[in-house]
């Protein structure tokens, strides 16, 4: 083995993280480490990387013992991690970002040339091209992590940890994420990755390590086993595959006609028509970036469309404002849960009645009714198994998956008729995804409307009752259930025309 | 234009623009580093009254500059605590300063000297005014660069030797990345709030510097609240320079210039008027900059 943990143990408070875990990674190899979210896979890997120090054990480097107490240490040991949140200097150019720390000199002045072709050289090696010269701020997200990914390859990495590397990307960047992972491994570089998407540890990984509730569950070769066997191994339990009852839907809640949307004279959405009835579950298919966001935004009120028609409940609600429409009848669970679904330090019980503050069950002429409040806030927690420590919490000090959940709660528990769910379950792990979608089925069955919008192919098809797929600001095509295939709809998504019309 | 009086408004111009260019560059350096530092006043006014002391007790001027600096710097590190290490509201911190500062010297200038309002002595030094052998012979620019002090002309080095730290040193590479992105840079080994703090010690040392030379350059006298807004100006400056040393000097020279015209227009229109120019001249000129940087975005 080239790099061993043993016996790693890490509490915080009460809270075992990681309770005596021991593995071992190779030369050359790619290793997942999986689990939920809070099975602490993200705790032993700052451990390794000296963000964290361990209460017990003991960490081997090609069989010698080595001690990790900061970042320094480990990058002395050829240790690198990308970390999930970015550090990145908006206003630098690509190549001073990477050479941060160890920067090429001169008698102390800054040799930035020098800065420009170490960069390209390294991007050569390693074949992560990017523009030395360009500066962050306009570099896309995709791009932010392959400065990160050079960043530790110029401090020599030999080992190099990602954490959740692909939540923050797109479907074509994460493409490129994993074949670059494989390119670096065949290098002879040693990879773990923390993750719980398990068709990605699949796809590239060579060994997976399996952590449940701060224990090592076991571990598999790929080539040995398939995604049931690992998502039985990460939750406990097996998950069936998912059975909706047939429901005829009701009247129509939402009706949307011709919509146009231009920003800065580019046209965006060109005329785009849908509906969603009662008690159905409509899905939004689409490569990103071809008007999902706009649509959304039109729809609650965010953005004003400069054409067209949007029915809810039978009132017109285009150009209406997003109080205007919420009381319309209208939730929402936004793409982005840190910019639009909660306040990142509010606390979880303003987090929970945010929204709907204004209405008579929460507060009395302009004065919260803090009891009731507590005792709402407290029972959606609970109702769906938020993990959290107080009350008090900033919802920012949640975890992804767990503020998505509150923030899934709080739209779906104040019970509207219609609820725009955009990408519910993105960076949840797979106990919190079945549980949000156990949600919104629930919902539907309850006679509701919901528009769900993902980058999840398959969590679209596995839910919805009629499927559109929207390309270039239109719809370009619409399916029911039985019709809907990865296949055919892959087609219309790329451009393609359906030739039944 | 008569060459004569044009001559003599470029001199005034460049002596009023030193306390300005040198608090602005305080003020520039901070912001780099990402303080809002608007104590700037308060450490020029300290500078200028600690300045005046100094010369009087000691009868040297280089001794008096030093005092000068050190009591900018010593107005500073309370800044530094209080508002970098204890991270009190920046506000706040800052306008207490201005006016304990000024309502210190007052007190001081009274149990010291016995006078309210203003001190001047004719034991009093004033700072040594250089005129270069060759450059006094030149017809128009021996008018310009005449009677000037040493700190006018270092107050120019001193912008130089700070651009260069900064744009072109790796240590000047970190001290900006502070005021960039101060998570990151710490994550990166960079001790940032030690950065920090010792930025605003030096913006202390050198507005002290200016206000040093207001009490000692043109004049030799001190007068409550004589920095009369140039803290604020000098903010105006760094904010139009962009919080580059080398613009802040052409920023920095402008509101020189408009305190020029201001002085020497007081015999035609009245005085309470013209005071105004270098005030108004900040407004107008932050509002022209501050919509091309929207139009920009």
């Amino acid at each position: 083995m080239f790099l061993e943990l043993k016996n790693i143990t890490k509490a915080f408070g009460q809270t075992v993280a990681n309770d005596n875990i021991s593995f071992g990674l190779n030369k050359g190899e790619i290793l997942a480490v999986i689990g939920e979210n809070g099975a602490g896979k993200t705790t032993i890997m700052k451990i390794l990387y000296g963000l964290n120090r361990a209460d017990s054990g003991e960490i081997f480097l090609e069989g010698k013992k080595i001690t990790i107490h900061s970042v320094q240490d480990a990058i002395a040991h050829r240790i690198g991690m990308v970390q999930q949140h970015f550090m990145l200097f908006d206003e630098y150019t690509v190549a001073e970002n990477i050479v941060y720390g160890k920067e090429p000199s001169k008698k102390g002045f800054f040799d930035r040339k020098r800065a420009m072709t170490i960069v390209q050289e390294l991007g050569v090696r390693y074949g992560l091209f990017i523009d030395p010269e360009l500066r962050v701020e306009d570099c896309s997200v995709g791009m932010r992590q392959r400065i990160e990914i050079l960043k530790v390859l110029y401090q020599d990495a030999d080992i190099i940890i990602f954490d959740e590397p692909t939540a923050v990307l797109v479907p074509q960047e994460i493409e490129g994420l994993l074949k670059t992972l494989k390119h670096l491994a065949s290098l002879g570089k040693s990879i773990i990755i923390i993750t719980h998407k398990l068709q990605e540890v699949m796809d590239v990984a060579d060994r997976a390590v399996v952590m449940r509730k701060g224990k090592y569950v076991g571990e598999r070769k790929i080539s040995e086993t398939n995604i049931r066997e690992l998502s039985y191994l990460m939750v406990g339990k097996g998950i069936p595959p998912r059975q909706i009852e047939r429901k005829e839907p009701g009247k129509t809640v939402l009706e949307v006609e011709e919509l146009y949307y231009e920003s800065d004279g580019v046209s965006i959405l060109k005329g785009l028509s849908m509906h969603v009835k009662e008690g159905e579950i409509v899905g939004l298919a689409g490569v990103s970036g071809n008007g999902q966001t706009e649509l959304i935004q039109c729809l609650t009120g965010l953005l004003y469309p400069s054409k067209g028609r949007i029915r809810l409940n039978g009132a017109d609600i285009l150009g209406k404002s997003v109080r205007e429409i919420r009381d319309a009848g209208c939730s929402h669970i936004p793409e982005d849960r840190y910019a639009f679904g909660c306040a990142s330090r509010a606390d979880l019980e303003e987090t929970a009645i945010m929204g709907y503050e204004y209405q008579t069950t929460f507060s009395h002429r302009g004065i919260l009714n803090q009891k009731q409040n507590c005792s709402f806030s407290m029972e959606l927690l609970t109702k769906y198994n938020v993990k959290y420590n107080s009350i008090r919490d900033q919802a920012g000090a949640l975890s992804g998956g767990n503020i998505q959940k509150l923030i899934v709660a709080r739209e779906i528990e104040h019970q509207s008729k219609f609820l725009i769910a955009a990408e519910p379950t993105r960076g949840v792990d797979i106990g919190a995804q079945e549980f949000i979608h156990d949600r919104l089925v629930e919902k539907r069955n309850r006679g509701d409307g919901i528009f769900l919008v993902s980058s999840e192919l398959s969590e679209i098809l596995s839910l919805s009752d009629r499927v559109y797929v929207i390309y270039d600001g239109r719809i370009q095509g619409e399916f029911r259930r039985e019709d809907a295939t990865t296949e055919k709809v892959g087609y219309l998504m790329m451009g393609g025309h359906d030739e039944q019309g | 234009m008569n060459a004569n009086l044009l001559a003599v408004i470029m001199n005034s111009t460049i002596r009023s623009t030193t306390p300005v260019l040198l608090a602005a560059l305080g003020s520039a350096i901070c912001s780099q580093v990402g303080v809002f530092n608007i104590a700037l006043e308060g450490q020029i006014l300290i500078g200028s009254f600690t300045a005046i002391v100094a010369d009087y007790y000691t009868g040297s001027v280089y001794l008096a500059v030093l005092c000068g600096v050190a009591s900018g710097a010593a107005v500073a590190s309370l800044v530094s605590v209080l508002q970098v290490k204890y991270q009190a509201a920046d506000m706040v911190i800052g306008t207490s300063v201005n006016l304990l500062v000024s309502g210190l010297t007052s007190v001081l200038l009274y149990t010291a000297f016995g006078v309210k309002g203003s001190f001047s002595n004719p034991s009093l030094k004033s700072l040594p005014k250089i005129n270069l052998p060759v450059v006094r012979e030149i017809p128009f620019i021996g008018r310009v660069l005449e009677q000037l002090t040493f700190i006018d002309y270092l107050s120019y080095v001193l912008a130089a030797v700070m651009f260069i730290y900064l744009y072109r040193t790796v240590q000047g590479f970190h001290v900006q990345s502070v005021g960039k992105n101060k998570e990151a840079a710490g994550s990166l080994g960079i001790k940032t709030l030690k950065i920090q703090m010792i930025a605003v010690v030096i913006s202390g040392a050198l507005c002290g510097l200016g206000g040093s030379v207001l009490s000692m350059g043109q004049v030799t006298l001190f007068t409550e609240n004589m920095s009369s807004g140039r803290g604020y100006i000098a903010m105006a400056s760094a904010s139009m320079g962009q919080s580059q040393p080398l613009f802040i000097i052409v920023s920095s020279l402008f509101f020189g210039f408009c305190q020029a015209i201001g002085m020497s227009l007081q015999n035609v229109i009245p005085s309470q008027l013209t005071l105004t120019i270098p005030y108004l001249a900040t407004v107008v000129a932050l509002s022209i900059f501050g919509r091309k940087k929207l139009k920009k975005k």
